[in-house]
């Protein structure tokens, strides 16, 4: 399979996963939008209203900036752990690159995304945060970001096939991010910058929402060396994958299959 | 259409094995042999039938030649070049999409572009005769509909060694004759197939040579009415053996 027909394989199976989205739910394509917004609400009544730890519409802005975000890494590598098992059917019949099921799930989420970016931006406006020409930060950010994703998806959709019970690890692994990523509580918050710096440092995650916020929030460009490190650490991943998953190909059907 | 050494060789499994850990380890501590030592040749332009019964090796012998799974022993030689795809029914359906989109999406999973795919649809359409059906969901037809589509969307491959997994017990009577003789049209032509079949009149219509598979291994090989009569002999003789095994068992329970 020539580099051309992989990406023209994985951009036609995003689209159909798409339209099988669309199709499954009564709201359709509504839900792209309506899920982080009730994320972002049952935070606000929990962390606003209830525990009444943060106060007024900055905190909307920043469980917003935060949650899209950490929504678009944690949905896209579970659902592209489960990829190549979930295509058992597939797997077993014809031949192509393992990593086709988990790129095309990466993919998928990357075209939903978009919007809810968009969806992000109106939010931001809404509550009188336009645009700088700081956002153009976003660019790197997200394409790191991206990076990222497709690094973790494949090597959780690997383990996943070696052993299925990777796949409960990782849905415990998104709800331990979840709590550690600084997505209800500012990582710039915790009494110390050692702190701040240490948990910026041991999760990319973190940093990557914060660097979201630095954009978005306070028109700050975030730290590009630690970014740089964090692209050039995913891409080194993303390789390695890509060749396991091409050495072990036969191997990982077998696993599939029986 | 005869094999013979003189013919080009397009496929050979030399001395193949497959096992695997199963996950329960209840066959030899853990270990399920599904083909063990397995030789043979397949000669351009010929139709080679695999018939055995249930579990045997036969969709896990396609599935090493079209190198979806790799032999744990031995080796495959292929014609350099030769393009090997495995037609079976079903291939990648997803019950929410309609089925010119799964038609679609088969079609470009089996390695045409776009454009190409896009060209099959009609045709796809019309030999399926699944008229406004196509443009609904899969998970609204019924399981000949789903048979239709999937025989048609198989039929529109073109590779060099065809291999056929079970694909023509489809659709109701009038379909399973149409799909037969589209099959067949098919296999007369230059196309070098291997086709595994439970139908021991399909396989003796269709195929030149026939090799019959017992518990992972070739038990014989050769032209299509020996080997299927030697094959619906073993079948009499564990019948009657296991007719006889009940009666014992039924006279043991009565004393």
């Amino acid at each position: 399979m020539t580099v051309s027909q992989y990406f023209r394989l994985i951009n036609i199976h995003a689209r159909m996963l798409l339209k099988v989205d669309a199709n499954t739910f009564k709201l359709g394509f509504l839900w792209w939008f309506l899920e982080p917004l009730m994320w972002v609400g049952v935070f606000y009544v929990v962390f606003n209203l209830i525990l009444d730890s943060r106060k007024g519409g900055d905190f909307m802005v920043f469980l917003t900036c935060g949650k899209f975000a950490f929504i678009w890494f944690s949905k896209t590598v579970i659902q592209a752990s489960g990829s190549i098992v979930a295509s058992k059917g597939l797997v077993g019949k014809i031949n192509i690159p393992k990593s086709v099921w988990p790129m095309s799930a990466i993919q998928e989420s990357l075209y939903r995304q978009s919007s809810v970016y968009l969806l992000l931006f109106v939010i931001l406006a809404f509550f009188g945060i336009y645009p700088d020409i700081t956002w153009l930060w976003l660019v790197p950010v997200l394409f790191v970001m991206y990076l990222m994703i497709v690094a973790v998806g494949l090597a959780g959709a690997y383990m996943v096939c070696v052993v299925r019970d990777f796949q409960k690890f990782i849905t415990l692994g998104m709800t331990f991010l979840l709590f550690t990523s600084g997505i209800f509580w500012d990582v710039r918050d915790v009494g110390s910058e050692e702190k701040t710096q240490f948990l910026l440092a041991i999760n990319p995650l973190a940093f990557m929402l914060d660097a979201h916020r630095q954009i978005l929030m306070h028109d700050t460009a975030p730290a590009v060396l630690h970014l740089l490190l964090i692209g050039v650490g995913a891409s080194i991943l993303i390789g390695l994958m890509l060749l396991l998953m091409r050495r072990y190909n036969h191997y990982l059907a077998l696993k599939v299959i029986t | 259409m005869t094999a013979g050494s003189d013919r080009k060789l397009m496929l050979e499994l030399k001395h193949v094995s497959l096992d695997y850990h199963s996950s329960k380890g209840t066959f030899d501590h853990g270990v399920h042999h599904v083909l063990n030592d397995v030789s043979f040749k397949l000669y351009e332009n010929e139709t080679l039938g695999i018939i055995g019964r249930n579990g045997v090796g036969k969709t896990t012998s396609l599935r090493i030649m079209a190198d979806i799974l790799a032999p744990t022993r031995g080796d495959i030689i292929t014609r350099r070049g030769a393009t090997a795809s495995l037609l079976t029914l079903g291939l990648g359906f997803r019950p929410d999409l309609s089925g010119r989109d799964n038609a679609m999406l088969s079609a470009v999973l089996q390695g045409a572009s776009e454009r190409e795919a896009i060209g099959f649809l009609e045709e796809i359409k019309g030999f399926s005769e699944l008229g406004d059906s196509f443009e609904e969901p899969v998970k609204t037809y019924s399981s000949g509909m789903r048979s239709r589509l999937g025989f048609t969307t198989a039929l529109m491959t073109h590779v060099d060694i065809l291999l056929i997994d079970e694909v023509l017990s489809v659709g109701d009577a009038q379909f399973k004759a149409k799909a037969e003789q589209a099959m067949k049209e098919r296999i007369c032509g230059e196309q070098t197939v291997v086709f595994v079949s439970h139908s021991d009149s399909q396989v003796q219509n269709l195929c030149d040579r026939v090799i019959w598979l017992d518990k992972g291994s070739i038990a014989a090989q050769g032209d299509p009415e020996t080997v299927i009569a030697q094959y619906r002999e073993s079948i009499r003789t564990q019948t009657r053996a296991n007719k006889k095994r009940l009666a014992d068992v039924s006279t043991d329970l009565k004393a």
